[in-house]
């Protein structure tokens, strides 16, 4: 059912787009948890576990660079397989309105792999874009994969058994961001764990991001290194511009050695230590004071 | 870096022009390049086997000012200047430049005075004043001037051509800062494994403490009782 595509179209997903869908799946998870440990409930259709979300992606089509911006949620109507018309006619309007540059791109929904089914309302929507993209979000957690659990798929006419059908072809996609979305990403991506109140947890938390942020470094100055080797056995043409940069690069180190910096550095961290041995005085004296204060406040 | 952007259309330019002309055409090409306000690099033009054919004939001066203007100072200017074509104002002023990129080389913390005798400077404000309207706003040097302790600090200064020998120095010094951050990330993990360690034995010892004192409690209360 999917193989690679071959269209040449580019897309650029942004992160919004995901934490929109992932959290429609949440939403009605928790929801159905809720609802179903309280009373039977009728939506048999989200079978157990995993219950399938649907909605539409809206963004902007440049010649051959798709970008999708932002989300929004629809109705599925199980009995006919399709979904809510009207309502998403409606939606189309009020985010015209506020976006006007906004296209309904395509239509995502959650799951592990594109079905048949889904088939159906790809052809619906195909009367809103002539080819509209399928973005399917794999709620399942897999701590080993390293990707994201996002695929794209786009819709091409092959000729399967003599018939031409529609069938999905997976995209491949790039992830692009805007300020305002890197800001809120890197904000997650930092959370520490609500209990880690604990110092240690913190400062190995810390640390590590320290040690992966010098791992890259290091990674980068191995190839400029790998680079200049390569150069003077003349494997590589020389470069002037490059070597010239390289120099002034390297004029900059060390820069960590000047006596200033010891100084500064040593009163910084002598600082430190009395503030803790302080605050560690104050904690073991309380006692101390509670036994004083009596023959201090004697009347 | 923008200095190399914005010079690499001004080398294109002057390769080509240097590639089409000959003899002494070439001598003024070769001026004209070293008095382009912003153009810093003159290996490029260096190569150029047009150039290199001027060794030793009577040209040959203009190949020893080009290379002057690659690796050189203008105290190198003054010494040999008996061998080398006059310069122009332009020029000067260029190798004035070239000599701070020189100097800021090898010291990160340059004293006024070894800038007023490099450059032919006799006081601190027109040393001042070079450094910031020539060097600073021109972009090939970043820094901040002290005045009461008399020193440039420089924090970033453009590369000037390479010398043959220097790429050796240039790798070596790489493969020494590859070292260092191998070694600074081997502590960092061993630091983390500390923190984790610590954190192990502080939570064994709190529940030991805590169960002591329990035991204390129970004994306590069957005593009374």
């Amino acid at each position: 059912m999917a193989s690679s595509s071959s269209s040449g179209l580019t897309f650029k997903l942004h992160p919004l787009v995901i934490v929109n869908i992932s959290d429609h799946y949440t939403r009605v998870k928790s929801q159905m948890n809720h609802s179903s440990s309280a009373t039977t409930t009728n939506d048999d259709n989200n079978n157990g576990a995993q219950p399938r979300v649907y909605g539409c992606v809206i963004g902007i089509q440049r010649g051959r660079t798709v970008e999708i911006f932002n989300s929004f949620e629809l109705l599925y109507d199980p009995s006919t397989h399709s979904l809510d018309r009207a309502f998403l006619e409606k939606k189309q309007e009020l985010y015209k309105k506020v976006f006007p540059h906004f296209y309904i791109l395509g239509w995502y929904s959650t799951g592990s792999d594109a079905q048949e089914s889904d088939m159906h309302i790809h052809k619906a929507l195909m009367d809103i874009n002539e080819s509209p993209v399928y973005v399917l979000l794999n709620p399942s957690i897999n701590p080993a994969q390293k990707d994201l659990p996002v695929t794209i798929f786009e819709s091409e006419l092959h000729v399967i058994e003599g018939i031409p059908q529609l069938i999905f072809v997976r995209s491949s996609y790039t992830i692009e961001t805007v300020e305002a979305e890197r800001i809120s990403v890197d904000h997650v991506a930092h959370l520490k764990p609500s209990d880690g109140g604990s110092a240690a947890t913190q400062l190995a938390a810390h640390l590590t991001g320290i040690h992966s942020a010098i791992k890259m470094l290091n990674s980068r100055i191995r190839v400029l290194h790998h680079y200049l080797v390569a150069m003077q056995k003349g494997e590589i043409p020389c470069e002037n511009s490059l070597l010239r940069q390289v120099s002034s690069l390297l004029r900059r180190l060390p820069a960590i050695e000047s006596e200033k910096f010891q100084d500064d550095f040593l009163m910084e961290y002598n600082d430190t230590l009395l503030i803790a041995y302080l605050a560690m005085f104050t904690n073991c004296a309380r006692y101390n004071i509670l036994s004083f204060l009596p023959d201090f406040v004697s009347f | 870096m923008d200095i190399e952007q914005r010079q690499a259309e001004l080398i294109d330019h002057f390769v080509k022009q240097a590639s089409n002309q000959k003899g002494a055409a070439l001598g003024s090409v070769i001026v004209e390049a070293t008095s382009q306000p912003s153009l810093f690099a003159f290996s490029e033009i260096l190569a150029v086997p047009n150039i290199a054919e001027f060794e030793g004939t009577e040209n040959s001066k203009y190949l020893d000012m080009l290379r002057l203007f690659a690796h050189g100072t203008w105290s190198d200017y003054k010494n040999n200047a008996g061998h080398l074509p006059q310069l122009v104002p332009d020029q000067v002023l260029k190798l004035k430049q070239l000599t701070v990129l020189t100097l800021a080389e090898t010291n990160k913390v340059l004293p006024y005075d070894e800038l007023m005798e490099e450059l032919d400077v006799t006081n601190v404000r027109e040393l001042e004043d070079f450094l910031i309207n020539e060097c600073m706003y021109t972009g090939i040097v970043r820094g901040k001037l002290d005045q009461l302790r008399r020193c440039f600090e420089v924090q970033f200064a453009a590369g000037r051509d390479l010398r043959p020998g220097q790429l050796g120095s240039m790798i070596q010094t790489l493969s020494n800062w590859l070292t260092t951050s191998d070694n600074l990330l081997i502590s960092i993990q061993e630091k983390i494994k500390w923190a984790d360690s610590m954190n192990e034995m502080d939570k064994k010892h709190r529940k030991d403490l805590e169960e002591k004192v329990e035991e204390a409690k129970k004994s306590l209360s069957h005593k009374v009782c």
